[in-house]
């Protein structure tokens, strides 16, 4: 995939470059060690790993929900873990948007509203908030804007979920395990419909997993276990 | 969107206890407000009572009771005061007010104060504000009688209405005056309504002085005769005619005729008090002239000498440890609705963490978290204030209703505007002090940890 550049021609920074990550879980006994990881703007990319592996960890580092031990992590060129409090809070609400298993609707919200959220918590700038909120849902083929999401079927909340994700024409989303219980046919359904909004918006793409029927979807597909387990070679070999 | 639509969405998610706690505060805010209005207001219609008048002269045992009894017709007055040391005390200074009352009959337990026409022309029953007729004029001759607002309601009774009084108040501990009997002999006619005054006096019915001495007139001549029946031996005559105050007067009035105040003697001619007031420029004021009158008055010891205003302060001071418990009590609700707030935000964090996560991952900061936490807590407690005056004003109403029926206190509790704004904000600071610690919690919700199962 050639590099993206911006309209004089300069190099965009890529969505996502991880360099030399560690984290460990004080507690648990867990670690995670991640040399490098490079997702270009626009760019789609399953990441596979066992239950367990860290997939999950991974992408809240990525989004700035714990911080590493060491290394860093750049969405947009932007280092996320030097960036502080709410000032990071904001930049994580434009600058990713994330997809989950569960949805993680807002209960007692609109279809309409729960998009609406994330626009209001990032605090973007006012105008065409309603507009582009109506746009995206309709796209996703969503009509019932103002039911709450209750009352929305489960193919219905995920696209509302992708929707909201997509509020802020993010740099990257982050989808993790998104057709976990869903049925193959759904599930195929759920990725295309990701995959599209996601191309459409200009979003990066990264979705974790641990269902290998995704990999026929993505040109591009890592396995996790072979990241760290590399690192951990290279650690080996140096030692 | 905005925040204040995520706090709303986050209450309509726990509408059932959103409505218990937010009913919880109104009940609290509601009752101490319904307290504090009741308070002010007895205490407004005891000093209303004590009108313009400067010193109230009676023989009660104590100052205190002879304003309950003269002004606030608590009882009748049991000792009278005679003609010569009325005539002695209305010479000893130029007062700007004399008027003698005489409180003993009643008209269906309502008081009937005998006196003068300066009653209407000179005594204010509240300062500033004189007496104005709803309806028909003052009495100007005997047997005419004027309807305090309340009791004319209470009675039921309209201009050129005739009615019969009872000597005695009609009530006693027992419930029951076993004295008192029906003057059936001497009609009064309505001749007036006052208009309402917020004041004891609306359950008066107001006579002349001397409509009042020619009732007991009759009652002495009726004694006088028994007696002289009794000593000319006509003992079976006494059986059939009780000369107590049972007795048929309508079987007398075909045998004697009627007393005319001409029949009076200065044994009839008695008041239980006089109203009084010094010469002064300033109508609410008091004369530098009072104290040396007060004292003057004071060392008379066959008399009794109050000064109304006071009496009633003096009375307050009694009953405000009693005053004081309620409110403390009231408090302590209010106190214990903000607990509620706080156990039941508490109790719905293991829901709300989600919520908070969610929110978390879509940009929001700690802070942001913490303060739509407690916005949340605070508008619980402003809405709960503010459905609290309304509770107030039908605990008002309610209470106003009961303590006129059952107790014929002639109270109007209004809601003061400052004490409903210093509760209202005191019960939302109260709710925001509650949300302090559930918004802690929510400031400290791990977004890890609450987003799981995230795979």
């Amino acid at each position: 995939m050639p590099e993206p550049t911006d309209i004089a021609g300069a190099k965009l920074d890529p969505a996502l470059e991880i360099t030399q990550l560690h984290f460990k879980y004080a507690d648990r006994g867990f670690e995670l060690r991640l040399p490098s990881l490079r997702l270009a703007r626009g760019e789609e990319m399953l990441l596979v790993g066992r239950s367990g592996c860290g997939k999950s960890t991974l992408l809240q580092l990525i989004a700035g929900l714990v911080d590493p031990s060491s290394g860093s992590v750049r969405v947009g060129g932007q280092d996320m873990h030097k960036i502080a409090g709410a000032t990071r809070d904001r930049f994580r609400g434009r600058t990713i948007g994330m997809v989950f298993q569960t949805f993680n609707l807002l209960q007692g919200f609109s279809a309409m509203e729960n998009v609406l959220v994330a626009m209001l918590m990032s605090d973007m700038p006012k105008s065409d908030w309603k507009a582009r909120a109506e746009s995206l849902l309709r796209s996703l083929g969503i009509e019932r804007l103002d039911a709450r999401t209750e009352e929305l079927s489960v193919g219905q909340q995920q696209r509302v979920a992708v929707a909201r994700a997509l509020a802020c024409s993010p740099t990257l989303v982050l989808a993790d395990e998104p057709t976990a219980s869903l049925d193959p046919e759904n599930a195929a359904n759920a990725v295309r419909v990701l995959r599209d909004a996601c191309r459409e918006q200009g979003a990066a793409l990264l979705v974790v997993s641990h269902d290998p029927s995704l990999e026929s979807h993505f040109a591009r597909v890592e396995r996790l276990d072979k990241l760290v387990a590399t690192a951990q070679a290279n650690e080996g070999a140096r030692a | 969107m905005s925040d204040l639509t995520i706090v709303l969405r986050s209450l309509r998610t726990r509408a059932f206890s959103s409505v218990v706690v937010v009913l919880l505060v109104a009940i609290s805010a509601g009752l101490l407000l319904a307290i504090l209005s009741l308070r002010n207001a007895g205490k407004d219609a005891f000093e209303r009572g004590t009108g313009n008048a400067h010193l109230l002269v009676s023989k009660d045992g104590s100052p205190l009771v002879s304003v309950l009894n003269g002004i606030f017709y608590a009882n009748p007055p049991k000792a009278p005061i005679d003609t010569a040391k009325l005539a002695e005390l209305r010479a000893s200074f130029p007062w700007a007010m004399f008027v003698p009352t005489a409180i003993g009959d009643s008209y269906r337990t309502m008081p009937v104060v005998a006196t003068v026409p300066e009653f209407f022309s000179k005594f204010e029953p509240v300062v500033g504000e004189p007496w104005s007729f709803a309806q028909g004029r003052a009495f100007d001759k005997n047997f005419e009688i004027v309807l305090g607002s309340a009791a004319a309601r209470e009675a039921g009774l309209g201009i050129g209405a005739k009615i019969v009084l009872t000597h005695g108040s009609g009530k006693s501990r027992e419930g029951v005056d076993e004295h008192a009997h029906e003057h059936n002999e001497y009609q009064f006619e309505v001749v007036g309504i006052l208009a309402p005054t917020g004041s004891p006096h609306d359950r008066a019915l107001i006579t002349s002085l001397e409509s009042c001495w020619i009732l007991h007139a009759h009652d002495r001549r009726e004694r006088e005769e028994s007696h002289a029946n009794a000593d000319a031996g006509t003992a079976a005559k006494d059986a059939a005619h009780d000369h107590d105050h049972d007795h048929d007067h309508a079987h007398d009035e075909a045998h004697e005729p009627p007393i005319t105040p001409a029949d009076l003697t200065d044994a009839d001619r008695m008041v239980t008090g006089v109203l009084l007031r010094l010469p002064s420029r300033d109508s609410a004021g008091a004369p530098p002239a009072l104290a040396q009158q007060y004292d003057r008055l004071r060392r008379d010891g066959s008399i009794t000498v109050a000064l109304p205003a006071n009496e009633v302060q003096r009375l307050f001071d009694i009953v405000s440890s009693i005053d004081v418990l309620f409110l403390a009590m009231a408090a302590a609700t209010l106190v214990s609705s903000g607990v509620a707030i706080l156990l039941s935000m508490v109790n719905s964090m293991s829901e709300r963490r989600r919520q908070i996560a969610i929110l978390r991952v879509l940009g929001a900061s700690r802070t942001r978290i913490f303060w739509l936490v407690l916005t949340e807590s605070t508008l619980v407690g402003l809405v709960g204030a503010v459905s609290g005056v309304m509770v107030c004003q039908v605990v008002l109403f309610l209470a106003t209703q009961w303590l006129r029926s059952a107790h014929g206190l002639v109270i109007a509790p209004s809601l003061d505007a400052r004490s409903a704004v210093l509760v209202a904000m005191g019960t939302t600071l109260l709710a925001a002090l509650a949300g302090v610690v559930p918004s802690v919690l929510a400031y400290r919700t791990s977004v890890a940890r609450n987003l799981r199962p995230l795979g």
